[in-house]
């Protein structure tokens, strides 16, 4: 008995080898899909809550990149919908035809520079003439209207901010249809000013504003921001103070519009003009 | 990194994490999966129990067949090459034997001696590994193919880490 024991203390590295490796064979064969499904539910619960983490982590790192491509698909979207295109009512063309003349053609583009507290502020975005930029295209995001595009080079443009004495707009309250000017007083980076709401408009604080659509620069009903206060002006006329729903310090992706009708529109208005 | 026991538990621990949470997550073109926790089996000092070391293969294969769902495949590698390694060790020994107050690190074997003695362990490993894992030599090239590629990636991982986190 004492030789045996001494035996199996002399092999014991071989002993306990052949003993694990045949134990790990039969898990190994044994394991049908039943065992191995339990198994493999009992490492996998522990295993999804720190993967889990993991994932956390992984997709904020590749946040840069899910946004870029998100942008992306913004764009192909914007392009797809209804109010991009014209709709020519004329007896040829019946209700509910969809398929009409693109007039606005969405241009993705990137934030690459960008102010806020100056007098004149510009954003500089990472397209240019070589993809289609032209000045005077209109910049919004996916909050609100942005700017105007002022100058272009070949692979750069230079926007004009909101927030630019420059800048201005043509804006319409949502709910009664009244339209003025909107622009920047140089005041917070959350605040403009729109004019010329004559004094039996009913106001509201908390009315959407929203682009008219006159100046064939921005599309209609694009958003600027709610009313935040008013005054009467000279008796006739309300001065309102609109909270931009643009987030001007965080801007990032930005859509460029083209208004493929702007130069038919611009010669047809400066035709009449000189009459 | 000296011999107490703290300093090799330590080390099993942080094999297991990077295998499970890093190096699990590398699939260069779909099929090389580095096996990095092989590390831990080629740093053990010299003289470390044979035995041991084997309960340590059995857990250490054990465990991460728990969390990648595939029971006996790693811990019959492990195993194994748990077993192997004294035989390893005599098999490429200088001249003189060795100290026993060194380990085997490149710091103090050298590198050609180390590159050696890694890749020895490391082509057994993923050798048993892999042909365990498909479980036939249907696609006996194929897996061959895997195994040379993936101990080329870990060879890599474990020389570059003798550079970086056991320099001294």
């Amino acid at each position: 008995m004492r030789n045996l024991l001494r035996l199996i203390f002399q092999y014991r590295v071989l002993i306990l080898f052949i003993i694990f490796e045949i134990f790990s064979f039969v898990l190994i064969i044994v394991t049908g899909s039943y065992q191995e499904a339990r198994f493999y539910h009992a490492g996998q619960k522990l295993n999804n809550t720190i993967s889990n983490k993991f994932q956390n982590t992984r997709d904020y790192l590749s946040i840069y990149k899910e946004n870029k491509r998100l942008a992306e698909e913004n764009t192909r979207l914007y392009n797809l919908l209804k109010s991009s295109y014209r709709i020519s009512y004329v007896d040829s063309s019946f209700a509910g035809d969809t398929i009409g003349v693109r007039q606005y053609t969405y241009i993705g583009a990137r934030v690459i520079n960008n102010s806020v507290n100056k007098k004149y502020n510009y954003i500089t975005l990472d397209k240019g003439s070589n993809q289609g930029i032209e000045p005077e295209m209109a910049v919004i995001c996916d909050e609100g209207i942005v700017g105007m595009v002022k100058t272009v080079s070949e692979n750069f443009c230079v926007a004009l901010s909101l927030l630019n004495p420059r800048f201005g707009v043509s804006a319409k309250i949502k709910n009664s249809g009244f339209y003025g000017p909107l622009s920047w007083k140089e005041t917070s980076a959350d605040n403009a000013i729109m004019e010329d709401i004559p004094h039996h408009a009913i106001i509201n604080i908390g009315d959407t504003i929203l682009t008219s659509g006159y100046g064939s620069v921005f599309p209609e009903n694009c958003m600027i921001g709610v009313i935040s206060k008013f005054k009467l002006k000279g008796g006739n006329y309300y001065e309102i103070t609109v909270k931009l729903a643009t987030d001007f310090q965080r801007l990032n992706r930005v859509q460029v519009i083209r208004n493929e009708f702007r130069n038919e529109i611009i010669t047809l208005e400066q035709s009449t003009a000189n009459e | 990194m000296s011999k107490g026991p703290i300093p090799i538990i330590i080390q099993f621990v942080v094999l297991v994490l990077l295998q499970l949470l890093l190096f699990n997550n590398i699939r260069f073109s779909g099929f090389i999966n580095p096996y990095v926790y092989v590390l831990f089996f080629i740093l053990l000092p010299f003289d470390f129990s044979g035995s041991l070391m084997l309960v340590l293969g059995l857990a250490m294969g054990l465990i991460l067949d728990l969390f990648m769902g595939t029971p006996g495949v790693h811990s019959l590698a492990t195993v194994l090459i748990a077993f192997v390694r004294p035989g390893v060790l005599n098999l490429i020994a200088p001249h003189d034997g060795y100290d026993l107050n060194t380990l085997p690190r490149v710091s103090q074997m050298g590198l050609i001696w180390f590159v050696k003695y890694a890749a020895i362990i490391i082509v057994i490993h993923h050798l048993v590994l892999f042909y365990a894992e498909v479980f036939s030599f249907s696609h006996f090239f194929f897996t061959l193919l895997k195994v040379f590629l993936s101990s080329v990636f870990t060879l890599v991982f474990i020389v570059l880490s003798q550079f970086f986190v056991f320099r001294k």
